[in-house]
């Protein structure tokens, strides 16, 4: 009778040590997420120019996983202390359906970052920055987007184009239609400027010559933030997954040793 | 302006010598920039120290421009006023431009060390005013080669340059932004994640049906749980105590009651 009385001691205290984690865990996912969102480095419009977004709907996701994990495991300890059936069932019948939600937000930011590749970004860059005419509303919304945020990343980021500047001679683009060939090989801000925002050398800068132009490329600007948003969610999101299917194994074997 | 043939009456043959060939051949400089051959445009390298000997401070060097094809039915011009203008391209197949002094190209080498053919969009269209580094109309291919003119028509040239292609840009919608392949690490989520829920989901209803169908079986308690159970506590009044039968005595009470009995004789002795 001792040893078993034992045994559920340590059953239950390794369960309440398992919620304390996974609230916690809720809340560092919560906050991630929210991180992610508010967009640190404006590089939303890209994304959701390519009318992929998918990760930023995975990132949306977590928030509310992270907050319902935190209540959940609130809930969760008290259940155990208390060892109260229904509270158990309830426990874990929502601790399900939140773990559902969570495997979708996980797999979404795994699978969909796949699609984020340089090409997606050049042919983007290439069909929208600068395009005058638009199709309607939408397109024109997307494509002042995308040129606000291609100009501010090639004067922050001291780049140029996707993989360098000569992405801009080796397509025609919208950016081509409207300034020529002579004058513009690649926009203005691939020049490197002084304090007052005009290009130090503007004929070295259209040549070319090292010093008088940004020679990177912007795609490492681009996927190094939009990396770390999609695996951050997928992986913290996996790992939370993990833990949480032991604490509700053991949970669920508790249920059912509980009498009423 | 005066044709090729009436200058020739004008001048005795004799005097019209013709232009030294310097052996220098114009070039795209091997230095690495993205921009020195662009759709439109091209760099040359300067001819520094080329013309030294051959011409005055105070003639000019221009750079020929014909196409490739068209570059061996050039003839120099005899004057300034024969000078082939940039409008006449697509007609004459070749043009003059970039008239600078000979000065600019004397030893030793002044700071742009460059030539960009076809960089000045604003006097294109213009006409009259010559010459003009206008940007070039087609891809090309082009060659090149640099005159000297002199008060009496041209003094000196160099070769002419290897055949300059342009650049050619491909339409944005050939490139494929398709991911070469699946990456390794969302195919490792993906299944982990999905069969850890499938043996939730499993374990869940397992467990909820058995519980289901011992409930529909059970008659009594199981032997299997254990003693925690949630007690609810309710206040008995205490017993008062009852009335002691006749003839015993018992000492304390409930202990059970019994007749006293005699101590036996003691034995003989």
């Amino acid at each position: 009778m001792a040893k078993s009385d034992d045994g559920i001691r340590i059953l239950q205290g390794l369960l309440v040590f398992g919620n304390v984690v996974i609230g916690m865990c809720g809340i560092a996912l919560t906050a991630e997420c929210i991180f992610f969102v508010s967009n640190p480095h404006g590089l939303y419009p890209l994304l959701e120019a390519t009318e992929n977004d998918d990760i930023y709907a995975a990132a949306w996701i977590g928030i509310f996983v992270g907050f319902a994990l935190f209540a959940l495991s609130i809930l969760g300890i008290v259940a155990v202390i208390k060892s109260n059936r229904t509270l158990l069932l309830v426990y874990i019948i929502l601790m399900l359906i939140t773990y559902a939600f969570e495997m979708a937000s996980s797999i979404t930011a795994a699978t969909q970052r796949d699609f984020l590749t340089p090409n997606l970004f050049l042919k983007q860059m290439l069909e929208r920055y600068n395009k005058s005419e638009a199709d309607n509303n939408n397109d024109k919304w997307m494509t002042e987007g995308v040129t606000k945020t291609w100009d501010k990343l090639m004067l922050q980021n001291q780049c140029c184009g996707v993989q360098g500047a000569s992405d801009w001679q080796e397509y025609t683009s919208a950016f081509r239609r409207t300034h020529n060939d002579a004058d513009y090989p690649w926009p203005r801000n691939c020049c490197v400027m002084n304090a007052q925002g005009s290009p130090i050398n503007l004929d070295g800068c259209k040549l070319g010559v090292p010093g008088y132009y940004n020679s990177n490329g912007c795609y490492d600007a681009i996927s190094g933030p939009m990396n770390t948003h999609a695996w951050g969610v997928a992986w913290f999101g996996f790992a939370i997954l993990c833990w949480t299917f032991f604490v509700l194994l053991g949970t669920m074997f508790y249920w059912s040793r509980v009498e009423y | 302006m005066s044709s090729p043939s009436s200058g020739g009456h004008r001048f005795p043959l004799l005097t019209a010598c013709p232009p030294a060939l310097l052996p220098y051949v114009p070039r795209v400089p091997p230095t690495a920039l993205p921009g020195k051959v662009t759709a439109t445009t091209f760099a040359l390298e300067m001819p520094c120290c080329v013309f030294d000997g051959h011409a005055n401070a105070s003639d000019a060097v221009w750079l020929v421009v014909a196409f490739a094809n068209a570059s061996d039915a050039f003839r120099n011009p005899p004057s300034r006023e024969d000078v082939p203008p940039y409008e006449r391209l697509p007609t004459a197949h070749s043009y003059m431009t970039l008239e600078m002094a000979a000065a600019a190209y004397a030893c030793p080498a002044p700071s742009p060390a460059v030539l960009r053919v076809g960089g000045d969009t604003a006097c294109a269209g213009e006409g009259g005013r010559d010459p003009c580094n206008g940007p070039l109309p087609s891809p090309g291919p082009y060659r090149v080669k640099f005159l000297v003119m002199g008060c009496h028509g041209p003094k000196a040239e160099t070769r002419w340059s290897d055949p300059i292609l342009l650049r050619r840009a491909a339409s944005p919608s050939t490139i494929d932004p398709a991911p070469a392949r699946r990456d390794s690490a969302a195919v490792v989520i993906t299944s982990i994640l999905a069969s850890l829920g499938a043996a939730l989901a499993a374990a869940v209803l397992g467990a909820v049906g058995a519980e289901a169908w011992g409930s529909l079986c059970r008659r009594d308690p199981g032997n299997g749980t254990f003693a925690h159970r949630s007690y609810r506590t309710h206040h008995i009044a205490p017993a008062l105590p009852q009335p002691l039968p006749p003839g015993c005595g018992c000492n304390p009470p409930g202990l059970g009651c019994f007749a006293p009995r005699r101590p036996s004789p003691c034995p003989a002795e």
